[in-house]
């Protein structure tokens, strides 16, 4: 095993692979900061590139390009409140209000270090899970998958703040999230939900226009309003920050550390994606607060709001290989593109990529880890600069905002109608803000609800009831009671003493 | 008692919850199950929340003019897209704004929309190859 694990990294050093990770990783940074066109878009649009290229060249390429992808998207979520990628809005919440404090560079420092951490997390766990994974997914079926949903919409009660007029905004905003997550067409028995006569809906809303108007474009409202820098007139050194950032992913260590764990289990699961897991690791973050004021400053920038989603963000990218090469099953949509990509290289995922392509599996788990590094590395040196943005005029960058959050949701899908998508859900997000609805719930809700409603419906059909009384399922349930009763407890604690 | 802003957007929320429950009432069981269980609740919290929304002062109404003017901006890009299509919107979109809103100066905002128009050639139609929409008017030419 480990003559096969310095043999990949050889493969990934040479002179061919190493240079064309580079160039998927120029690619991929410059579309990581782009909503809509992520990680998947462009390995889709890139697929036609690898035909001439070996599997080694072809992973370090495309892999380089999807996790660097993951990586930047962070960058305009913290600078501008636009989420850079679909899976990057979690760091929107926490990390862009320390960008409006002229903390940009701290926040920064601190998505980057923890995003390293996560990748090289996920890799770890890709190298060492290979080949012990398979009973483990296995014993995930759909009712496992369903209580997994479950548990991550309970986490609306950590995301939703203390008291009872908070916990109905949060709850209610969940709700909401869930029944939007009903548009379309549903998928048993074929009936349009909320369809209003418009083909456009029976697929359902897609994810990128709801979240880029949501977060995106209250922000842009508040610096037209403004009329100032993002930054204002803070009066902190922006590039001074970045070493703290740094220093607060080490402070935090075991929480990067745990929401790397969250990131590689839901990368993982077949499915749940990359939204699912910064979610998932966002309220993690906000549960581990101490107290009601811990927790209170949580949405308005705690920079271990940054931290989670961040490592989560990277680290899945490790656990989403898993399953993809391990058995073909592609743990979310890149994965299946990626798919593609083994089957143009000839490879079969499966026992042969443990076997007799153990190297190019291990160029995989390599690439991972050097492409990250590489892209810190330059995004710290360069964070200075990036941090300067906040204090350009608003006047100035507001044209292009516009743009970013407009073109960056057409291009998921190029559907004109995804645009209007994005101004209406950028008019509800402003109301939101504006009275004090929370939307990390709702996202949340939306990300989770399409994914409860078809496992609970395969667990229906193939269990009936039966599947409630499955021992991995109790356990399941045991824990989702934990997460919904643990913040009432952490607080009676907390008065108590 | 007042009808606020903040009560009209709990009671918005209310109306949406139970036309989702009053739609869903008229599906198969399977289709149902979902929204009715979230809309069921959605609609007693939003009905809560706009009572007590009613009892409390109401939030000042704010900058209201800029944030229309910001939505009829974003608006129009919208449109400029739908008939001149990405790649003419959006140097059209950033000059205008610039110098209609923005205030720049005709030289500044020129610079900063070709600029624009750049990345964009440069990254989606040379890079990506990105396949964007013509516009309408160039439809009805063509």
């Amino acid at each position: 095993m480990l003559d096969a694990l310095l043999q990949g990294l050889s493969l990934v050093l040479q002179w061919n692979a190493f240079s064309l990770m580079l160039v998927g990783m120029a690619l991929g940074f410059v579309v990581g900061l782009l909503p809509g066109i992520g990680g998947a878009a462009t390995l889709a649009l890139m697929l036609p590139f690898v035909f001439k290229m070996t599997p080694v060249e072809a992973f370090a390429f495309l892999l380089g390009m999807h996790s660097v992808a993951a990586t930047t998207g962070d960058i305009t979520s913290i600078l501008f409140g636009v989420p850079g990628e679909g899976l990057s809005a979690a760091t929107v919440v926490d990390g862009h209000p320390m960008a409006k404090r002229g903390e940009a560079a701290r926040a920064l420092g601190a998505a980057l270090m923890s995003s390293l951490v996560g990748a090289v997390i996920g890799a770890i766990a890709l190298a060492v899970s290979i080949p012990i994974v398979r009973p483990l997914v296995l014993t995930f079926g759909s009712p496992e998958l369903f209580m997994i949903t479950v548990m991550g919409i309970a986490c609306i009660t950590s995301l939703s703040g203390m008291g009872t007029r908070a916990q109905i905004k949060g709850i209610a905003m969940g709700l909401l999230g869930l029944l939007l997550a009903t548009i379309g067409q549903e998928r048993q028995s074929g009936i349009l939900r909320f369809d209003f006569g418009f083909i456009y809906l029976w697929e359902g809303l897609d994810l990128i226009p709801v979240l880029v108007g949501i977060f995106a474009i209250p922000e842009i409202i508040d610096l037209a309003v403004r009329r100032t820098a993002i930054a204002g007139n803070a009066p902190a050194a922006l590039g001074a920050g970045a070493w703290e950032g740094i220093k607060d992913t080490f402070r935090h260590f075991w929480l990067v550390v745990r929401c790397s764990l969250v990131g590689v289990f839901v990368g993982i699961l077949p499915g749940a994606g990359g939204g699912v897991a910064q979610w998932m690791a966002y309220a993690h973050a906000a549960q581990s607060a101490k107290n009601a004021d811990e927790r209170g400053r949580f949405g308005s920038g705690d920079v271990r709001g940054v931290l989670g989603p961040g490592a989560a963000n990277n680290s899945k990218e490790g656990g989403d290989l898993i399953p993809t090469i391990a058995f073909g099953v592609p743990g979310s949509g890149a994965m299946a593109i990626l798919l593609g990509a083994f089957l143009i290289m000839g490879l079969h995922p499966g026992p042969d990529m443990l076997t007799k392509h153990l190297a190019v599996t291990y160029s995989m788990v390599w690439t991972l880890v050097i492409a990250n590094a590489i892209t810190v590395l330059i995004c710290l040196a360069a964070l200075p600069y990036l941090a300067l943005v906040t204090r350009v005029r608003g006047e100035l960058i507001l044209p292009f905002l516009i743009l970013l959050v407009f073109v960056g949701s057409y291009t998921a899908n190029r559907q004109i109608a995804d645009l209007l998508v994005t101004l209406g859900f950028g008019a509800i997000g402003y109301l939101m803000v504006r009275f004090g609805w929370p939307r990390a719930p709702l996202v949340l809700g939306f990300v989770l609800g399409k994914l409860a409603e078809t496992y609970l419906f395969i667990s229906m059909a193939r269990y009936g009831y039966g599947w409630l009384t499955q021992p991995l399922v109790l356990v399941l349930i045991a824990l989702t009671v934990l997460v919904i009763v643990l913040p009432y407890l952490q607080e009676r604690r907390h008065r108590a003493a | 008692m007042r009808l606020s802003g903040a009560a009209l957007f709990s009671l918005g929320l209310a109306l949406v919850a139970g036309y989702a429950v009053y739609a869903a009432m008229r599906w198969p069981a399977k289709a149902a199950l979902f929204p009715l269980t979230m809309g069921i609740p959605l609609f007693a919290l939003a009905a809560v929340q706009t009572f007590a929304e009613l009892r409390e002062p109401a939030i000042g109404a704010g900058p209201l003019g800029r944030v229309v003017v910001v939505f009829a901006w974003m608006a129009a890009f919208i449109a400029l897209v739908l008939l001149a299509g990405f790649p003419i919107a959006v140097p059209l979109f950033v000059f205008f704004y610039l110098v209609m809103e923005s205030r720049e100066k005709l030289g500044v905002s020129l610079v900063l929309a070709a600029a624009a128009w750049g990345a964009f050639h440069l990254l989606f139609e040379r890079l990506l190859h990105f396949p964007f929409e013509a516009g309408l008017i160039r439809e009805w030419f063509q």
